[in-house]
């Protein structure tokens, strides 16, 4: 290789070295979101349903409690390409764990282990945390399925000011006594690491102290090496490290079992569930439904019948956690802390907005347009292997009463304004 | 005979005093900056495929799946890097150069992914150790000489050892306690609470099968059969050290034709250049007792 080579290699070098700094310096922000759509819409609108989720309260200090509730639905149009909801989770979507979870609760039944749900059950979850890292953190319920992976709910902030170094976690054992599990068991843990790592450097060393290889490798190539190398002063260390450890291993059992009279295997059960079921007194079939790609919206034709003594309106339809309302929906069920981004207030239009009269049945042509339908990655549901959508419709009566239904059914594409 | 023999294994070595202080520099360059480092990257990497989570996470460390795997997966590596240390150069530390590796790529990773990255308390994710079964597993291949003996009995201790040692660091975690009505662990509960996006409970393999049913020693029924597997393991992977471990060289005989040599230690003695000759205007050695 010449100068010139030489050089040109360094330039190269330099040039790679200095991009890398720069791609450190620049672009290496924090991730603050779960990849929840990069999920495909199938996946999101036919699966756990999610509604009336709730981050409570948005702002907290470090060792603060805070809630995360809501509702969902488990839909009936279950896609074929994911596995049953036999065995689940309801588990948080956080980045690390900003919050310690201290109950969870499903229907009101603890779910600390992994349990199964039936389709077409409704499940109110509540899930108490509190504050650990300080930070504006992007918080999502989510539904682990085996088989089929985590389904994230809506995403929304929580923030959390104060100290981590401050943040305790105490629980109280059955024994008695309080432990913190941010702390509990570290010190031994450490001390018997050393303990042990410093024995086998011990051992190590022993050997490293005298010539290790090439000599020793000379030595055994010739006749007789063998044995020369069986060196009595190795054969006393190794009955001496041999004694030492049974002797440390026995002593820190027995003194350990002696500490801890008391203990249980890890637990793994499964928690049964009672579900509940969605209440309406409005029954619907889907009849049509397109996907207008350039307009970015989902339109509907349902035939929907009231069975009620009360005449209702339809005000929301939600799906994959995102919501699209008319003026009935906002007037009867606006949150103002449920995040902005994934909701659109005159997202919901309706060709006849009367009410449904009791015992009407009539065709209505729902409209759910907005530019979340591309933002949020559901018009990928034009690739997905199962072309169908599901989600819920809420109604109210003038009393305020809500109706939900669950709907699905096939959708058709409409790639261009002259197609559609 | 003397305790030590270090001065009559230099002196069979044949190296002049210079050959000597080489050798030591060559032992210090090749042992910590390739072969240890070396053997604890890799090791990391393939403990962590076959058995991370039963290590990362303190509430899959379960009486029966942690006890088996553990001891399984962590005398593969130890078995074939023992093959190569004993055989070439008679030295006893192979399990344990393989554990302490292993354990300080966990520590790394401990400090640097899981605290200081992902925010998880080092106790939650406290890892197992195997040091002391390491030292068995070595001291028994010193005393008995034999990969076969080691593999019976060494392995044997290596694997029933793996949980009383463990004991002191994790039986804090299986203390009792009630939370909303429900008995749990101390280490379920702090699965529970530590969030994990990525990791549902229902991952956890937590006593599935039937080795709890003999008569409730979980611990040691399943202790006892990983020691089993563990020999099967160590003999296949004290083979896969001699595959990987082969010495031999290609040798262009008279008539030009090259063949496989199995004899590569004696590369650079006196007896390789009697045998296969010298470089041009090196002279042939004379060895005592032969001309």
């Amino acid at each position: 290789m010449n100068t010139k080579n030489i050089l040109k290699f360094c330039v190269i070098g330099s040039v790679g070295v200095a991009t890398l700094g720069l791609t450190l310096v620049f672009n290496a922000s924090p991730a603050v979101a779960h990849g929840e759509r990069s999920q495909e819409p199938f996946l999101r609108m036919r699966t756990a349903q999610w509604y009336d989720t709730r981050w409570n309260p948005g702002k907290t200090a470090v060792n603060d409690e805070a809630m995360l509730s809501g509702k969902m639905h488990i839909a009936e149009d279950w896609p074929r390409a994911v596995v049953r909801p036999t065995r689940t989770f309801i588990n948080v979507g956080s980045p690390s764990s900003v919050f310690t979870r201290l109950s969870s609760k499903v229907n009101g039944t603890p779910m600390f282990t992994s349990g199964p749900m039936e389709l077409g059950g409704d499940y109110e979850y509540v899930i108490k945390l509190r504050a650990r890292l300080p930070g504006h953190h992007h918080i999502h319920p989510m539904l682990a399925v085996n088989g089929a992976g985590p389904i994230a709910g809506p995403g929304g902030w929580m923030d959390i000011t104060g100290n981590h170094k401050d943040f305790t976690n105490p629980i109280k054992l059955l024994v008695g006594g309080t432990v913190d599990t941010e702390t509990a068991g570290l010190a031994q843990g450490i001390f018997w690491h050393i303990l042990w790592g410093g024995l086998g450097f011990l051992w190590i060393g022993w050997f490293m102290v005298r010539p290790m290889f090439l000599i020793r490798a000379r030595v055994l190539a010739q006749e007789g090496g063998d044995e020369l190398m069986n060196d009595p002063a190795d054969r006393v260390a190794a009955y001496v490290m041999l004694g030492v450890c049974f002797t440390i291993i026995a002593i820190g059992f027995f003194v350990t079992d002696s500490q801890y009279p008391y203990t249980v295997p890890l637990q793994a059960g499964a928690p049964l569930i009672k579900p509940t079921h969605l209440q309406s007194d409005l029954t619907m079939k889907v009849l049509a439904a397109d996907y207008d790609v350039p307009g970015r919206a989902l339109r509907m034709t349902l035939t929907v019948t009231n069975n009620g003594e009360t005449p209702l309106r339809i005000g929301e339809f939600t799906t994959a956690g995102i919501r699209f309302l008319n003026k009935v929906g906002v007037a009867n069920n606006m949150d103002p802390n449920y995040p902005a981004e994934i909701m659109a207030l005159d997202g919901l239009n309706m060709e006849d907005d009367s009410p449904i009269l009791p015992g009407e049945t009539k065709d209505i042509k729902i409209d759910s347009r907005d530019s979340l339908w591309e933002f949020q990655r559901l018009m990928d549901l034009v690739h997905d292997p199962e072309q169908r959508f599901g989600g819920l419709v809420m109604s109210w009566d003038d009393s305020g009463n809500r109706h939900i239904n669950s709907i699905s059914g096939p959708v058709i594409p409409v790639f261009t304004r002259a197609q559609g | 005979m003397a305790l030590f023999r270090t001065a009559e294994i230099i002196k069979a070595s044949k190296l002049p005093p210079e050959g000597v202080k080489l050798s030591r520099m060559i032992d210090a360059i090749y042992f910590i900056p390739i072969a240890y480092f070396g053997v604890f990257a890799t090791f990391h990497m393939h403990f962590d495929l076959l058995a991370g989570d039963w290590d990362f996470w303190i509430d899959w460390k379960d009486r029966q799946f942690w006890v088996t795997v553990t001891p399984i997966v962590e005398v593969m590596y130890p078995g074939a890097i023992m093959y190569y240390f004993w055989t070439f150069y008679r030295q006893p530390f192979g399990a344990t150069l393989s554990i302490t590796g292993l354990l300080v790529g966990k520590w790394i990773t401990i400090v640097l992914a899981w605290y200081w990255w992902a925010n998880f308390p080092a106790n939650f994710v406290m890892p197992a150790t195997m040091v002391s079964s390491a030292l068995i597993l070595d001291c028994t291949l010193l005393l008995t000489r034999s990969w076969m003996l080691t593999a019976i009995f060494g392995v044997w201790a290596f694997a029933m050892m793996f949980n009383p040692s463990n004991y002191p660091l994790f039986a804090y975690s299986h203390q009792p306690v009630v939370v909303d009505g429900q008995l749990l662990s101390l280490a379920d509960y702090m699965g529970f609470t530590f969030v994990r996006t990525g990791t549902p409970e229902y991952i956890r393999i937590i006593e599935v099968g039937s080795l709890r049913t003999f008569g409730g020693h979980t611990v040691w029924i399943s202790a006892f059969f990983s020691a089993f597997i563990s020999m099967l393991m160590f003999t296949i992977w004290w083979q896969v050290g001699h595959f990987v471990g082969q010495s031999f060289f290609w040798v262009k005989g008279k008539r030009g034709v090259r063949y496989r040599k199995n004899d590569i230690m004696i590369v650079g003695t006196d007896e390789y250049a009697l045998r296969h000759g010298t470089l041009p205007g090196v002279p042939a050695p004379v060895l005592e007792g032969k001309s």
